[in-house]
């Protein structure tokens, strides 16, 4: 702690003080021996001691003129520092409390900033999570299931296509009857018309008695060749019917077997597209993950930075401290003016007071290191995170 | 429902510094700009957890605690004294004031979460 000292001023003006004094003692000793001299060589000297006399008289006044002066130097002085304290000092306060509000406003507004970038970091990531990967899942799961919904119904199809194709098959087999009927019909008219020959050569044989059975017979052949005939006809038609019936089996087969193609080539389609759906869902699901994380990674820098931005809070507090100390001094150097003004003694300012002052205002451990220290150096040595760790539970 | 924490700082960019580290952790965030400030904004409100500077015009913040501890609402509510004042003497201070915990500025979010977390009221 350094002690205060008497400012130069003050130092000049003992000085110049006790030169005068000096100066006086010897012309007082001038005038003294100069009446010595009177006494011992009588008028003849009285004329010199005269002139000392008058000497003595001129010294005095120069004496009190210099008094005058210094004097007049020293109010000149007081007055220029209380002119640094009334002007030049709130000039220098007011310029770092400037600074300290600017500063302020300036990391304020930064800090909002940041806050804001949080929460946009925030609402993204959340919005991810919930749109992204659940709703890309669903999305997914969903169209899988649309999908096999239609392969399904294709496959319906193709198994009532494959029930209809056995029915016409079915009738096919009736048809082959058909014709087998058809043709017992026809034979079954053909022996009748060999019954009926028969009957009317027996009829021949009978005579006159035998021409009424020959009538008969007649119209028994006639009858048999008209179911020959119709079991013909039956027969033709019968076979138009089985022609049919064999084009309506081919056709629904070739249908059935260009479904059946075609529910395949439907089934990988889908499940292409479903594959190419699920390498996308994954990729934008890998994706969400690294912004997720990467979002994870900026909010922990941002919030790691808000350890730094507390140096303003610091250095805002120190600046306070030392524009408070400055606008003390102003009254100290009024208060030293004043003194000589009303007493004409000169008062030294009192460095320890203002310095007692600003350690009493201290509130960080730095600040008192660096007051202990006497120096700018150690401002720089104490670390911004200064107190980190640093809890006390009551 | 989300926890309200009243911060109470001269420094506006401090406050913000807290609030942004609360509310990344999911709590609501109340302001005060000093220890007159926040006294009036504590009324008519639910707050879990007070924090307050030390230093600050107006009131300070032993004053503050030595307030709260009157209000019936309040005489239970946490208050952790934040601030960059290391002294011993202002240390005990706050802490017969009613404080419960002293923690130095500058400070560290998560810690300040994990002090937050150890003392809110459920």
């Amino acid at each position: 702690m350094s002690s205060p000292s008497n400012p130069p001023s003050s130092t000049t003006a003992h000085a110049f003080a006790a030169r005068l004094q000096r100066w006086e003692s010897t012309a007082f000793a001038c005038v003294a021996g100069g009446a010595a001299c009177t006494a011992s060589l009588g008028a003849a000297t009285a004329v010199a001691a005269a002139v000392l006399v008058v000497a003595g008289v001129v010294l005095d006044r120069m004496r009190r003129a210099r008094d005058a002066r210094a004097a007049a130097a020293c109010a000149a002085f007081l007055a220029s520092t209380d002119r640094v304290g009334h002007d030049v000092l709130p000039v220098w306060a007011a310029h770092i409390e400037s600074s300290r509000e600017q500063m302020e406003s300036a990391v304020a507004a930064l800090t909002q900033r940041f806050g804001g970038i949080v929460a946009r970091l925030d609402q993204t990531t959340r919005a991810a999570s919930q749109d992204g990967e659940q709703g890309l899942a669903t999305a997914f799961a969903h169209s899988r299931q649309e999908l096999q919904a239609i392969l399904d119904s294709l496959k319906e199809a193709m198994a009532s296509n494959e029930a209809m194709n056995a029915e016409v098959q079915n009738l096919g087999r009736f048809a082959a009857e058909l014709q087998q009927m058809a043709a017992e019909v026809a034979d079954i008219a053909q022996q009748t018309n060999l019954l009926a020959i028969n009957a009317a050569i027996e009829a021949a044989h009978a005579g006159a008695e035998g021409r009424g059975f020959g009538v008969l017979a007649q119209e028994v052949r006639k009858l048999s060749a008209l179911s020959g005939a119709t079991g013909q006809r039956m027969a033709d038609k019968v076979a138009v019917i089985g022609e049919a019936i064999r084009a309506a089996r081919d056709a629904a087969q070739a249908s059935a077997r260009r479904e059946a193609a075609s529910a395949l080539a439907s089934e990988e389609t889908i499940n292409g597209v479903l594959e190419r759906l699920r390498g996308v869902t994954e990729s934008i699901e890998a994706s969400a993950t690294v912004l997720k994380q990467e979002n994870a990674g900026i909010q922990v820098e941002i919030v790691e930075s808000l350890v730094q931005l507390q140096f303003q809070d610091r250095v805002s507090q120190r600046m306070a401290h030392v524009r408070h100390n400055i606008g003390r001094l102003p009254e100290l150097l009024a208060r030293s003016r004043r003194c000589f003004d009303e007493s004409g003694t000169l008062a030294p300012v009192d460095a320890q007071e203002l310095l007692d002052e600003l350690e009493g205002s201290y509130a960080m451990a730095d600040e008192r290191v660096t007051h202990a220290e006497q120096g700018a150096v150690v401002a720089d040595a104490a670390p911004a995170d200064a107190g980190l760790e640093e809890v006390t539970f009551f | 429902m989300a926890k309200t924490i009243m911060i109470v700082d001269d420094s506006a960019s401090l406050r913000q510094v807290v609030g942004i580290s609360l509310r990344s952790a999911g709590y609501d965030v109340l302001e005060g700009a000093d220890g007159a400030d926040a006294l009036k904004k504590l009324t008519g409100q639910k707050v879990h957890l007070i924090i307050s500077d030390v230093n600050m015009p107006n009131m300070d913040g032993i004053s503050l605690v030595k307030e709260i501890k009157k209000l019936p609402a309040y005489k239970f509510t946490p208050i952790v004294m934040l601030t960059t004042e290391s002294a011993d003497a202002k240390k005990s201070e706050g802490q017969a004031a009613g404080a419960k915990a002293w923690m130095l500025k500058p400070f560290n979010p998560p810690q300040l979460l994990a002090v937050v977390q150890k003392l809110v009221l459920p």
